[in-house]
């Protein structure tokens, strides 16, 4: 387990440096090296550090470690089996920290980032229409037996694909540079994040790349069931490269647009969902 | 470990305290939860406000809003209600129990937003206020219709016969829940977070998603 949470942020970031790769290649544009962002990470750990005059330091800095804590939280939940309602509510706590990491500094970029947060929570409802279908489907919402339901039954990426489609808008939307990434939108310079600097801001990037994993792992288990470490690691890359060609061919919503466009296509999905209950 | 009729959706009770048939109980989804919220009322405790940098408008002016004196102590005094009643929200064994904590809930946003001095801040708290208000109807007559249906209110018992709550109850409850406190389901709850003073306004945001995610874990139990 301790190998996971050393390797986790790793593969993170160097997914998330993919990703950006990805996009700039598909883009026409260079585009950094895959290694960009543990290079970051690195490069921020041993910056000078130091709080605003302005902040509110407690939260300031709590807000760092409590990111950091909830995705390594959500990660040991997906490896050893737990519950799916424990691992959707850190998914919408990510909010909270979203909020807070904005509001804590007192800045006006920041605090728009945090609002920004708030505003687009709605986006994070069709995880309850996923966890009601996948718990109508199978029976429990404990991860370890989503997944023996589907080395029983295939993957559930087939039989409920209306809540595979809500859970990849979903991962979609945590994604940076995608359509709905409005809390981090280059107006508000680095959105709720603009104030963290130095080893706060390596915490939030750690935090980002135990995000990642748990998100694409979470997906594959979730809708494909269990595999090897290395087919694992494949299909992760297949979801993150999906997703990276999302990223570089749609411009970035406005906050307003970003939050409709997400509530209609997720209305639609339920609705799918409650069809396909019905027929069943 | 304590026997949950219904485990497979917040794990396996860890602690069990009886009370009749009102039975108080940590399951590891609920343990989670309330730490949570331990956790952000102590920040909003021992935390002090950021001093919000506002531009001075039409110029490149900045200054700096400031929480002080009786609105700083008023504020955190809310914050810390609110986070006490979330606790109670999210550990709650009792149906009737949980809608009164998620209405506590409710006036104690409604108190850490109102005093803000701040005509927009002050609009948007009287409309949520009205849509809080209106919200109790609902999450008691769940609670009501609940304990017509099935004679209890026992969350423990009735996840041992579920499915219990008629469709109606469950309905309304989460209805209820959303007019309380769900941040997505106004625009204005949003204006609400612009107000000043971080680790109380926080707080707004960390009840309405524990006692979303409460209500979720309720609904699937009974």
């Amino acid at each position: 387990m301790i190998g996971y949470l050393i390797a986790a942020p790793f593969l993170g970031l160097l997914y998330m440096g993919i990703h950006r790769k990805v996009i700039a290649r598909i883009q026409g544009r260079p585009g950094p090296p895959i290694w960009q962002e543990i290079l970051h990470t690195l490069k921020f750990s041993f910056k000078e550090t130091w709080i605003p005059r302005s902040a509110s330091k407690i939260l300031y800095i709590g807000i760092v470690f409590i990111a950091i804590a909830i995705w390594v939280g959500a990660l040991y939940l997906v490896l050893l089996g737990g519950s799916l309602l424990m691992l959707f509510g850190i998914y919408m706590l990510q909010k909270l920290v979203e909020h807070g990491t904005g509001l804590s500094p007192g800045s006006p970029y920041s605090k728009f980032g945090g609002i920004r947060s708030v505003i687009s929570a709605s986006s994070e409802l069709p995880l309850f229409a996923v966890i009601a279908g996948i718990y109508f489907f199978t029976g429990s919402l404990m991860i370890s037996d989503i997944i023996q339901y589907q080395a029983d039954n295939g993957p559930l990426l087939f039989s409920l694909l209306p809540a595979a489609i809500a859970m990849y808008i979903i991962t979609l939307s945590k994604m940076h540079y995608g359509p709905f990434s409005i809390i981090e939108a280059k107006e508000i310079v680095s959105g709720y994040r603009t104030e963290h600097f130095g080893a706060w801001r390596a915490g939030l990037e750690i935090s980002d790349g135990i995000r990642t994993v748990v998100l694409l792992m979470t997906f594959v288990l979730l809708f494909w069931g269990a595999m090897s470490p290395v087919m694992l690691f494949i299909a992760m890359l297949i979801i993150l490269l999906s997703m990276s060609f999302v990223c570089a061919v749609s411009p970035m919503l406005s906050p307003y647009d970003s939050v409709t466009v997400q509530l209609i296509v997720i209305v639609i999905l339920v609705a799918w969902m409650a069809i396909l209950g019905l027929i069943a | 470990m304590f026997e949950l009729a219904s485990s497979s959706i917040g794990g396996q009770a860890l602690f069990v305290l009886p009370f009749g048939d009102i039975v108080a109980y940590f399951s590891p989804f609920t343990a989670a939860l309330f730490l949570f919220a331990l956790i952000f009322t102590l920040v909003c405790i021992y935390s002090r406000p950021e001093k919000s940098m506002d531009i001075v408008f039409g110029t490149d002016a900045l200054y700096a809003k400031e929480v002080t004196g009786k609105d700083l102590h008023f504020r955190r005094f809310m914050a810390i209600a609110c986070g006490i009643a979330t606790m109670g929200a999210v550990t709650s064994g009792d149906v009737f129990n949980f809608t009164l904590f998620v209405s506590m809930v409710g006036v104690c946003i409604i108190g850490i937003t109102a005093s803000v001095k701040n005509s927009q801040v002050q609009n948007t708290a009287f409309n949520y206020g009205i849509v809080a208000m209106l919200a109790t109807i609902p999450l008691f007559g769940a609670a009501a219709i609940t304990l017509a249906a099935t004679g209890t209110l026992s969350i423990w018992e009735l996840s041992a016969m579920a499915p219990a709550m008629p469709w109606i109850a469950r309905a309304l409850i989460l209805v209820g829940v959303m007019g309380e406190g769900m941040a997505p389901f106004y625009v204005a709850k949003a204006e609400l977070t612009r107000a000043p003073g971080a680790p109380y306004v926080l707080m707004i945001h960390v009840s309405s998603l524990l006692m979303f995610l409460r209500v979720v874990e309720i609904i699937l139990t009974v």
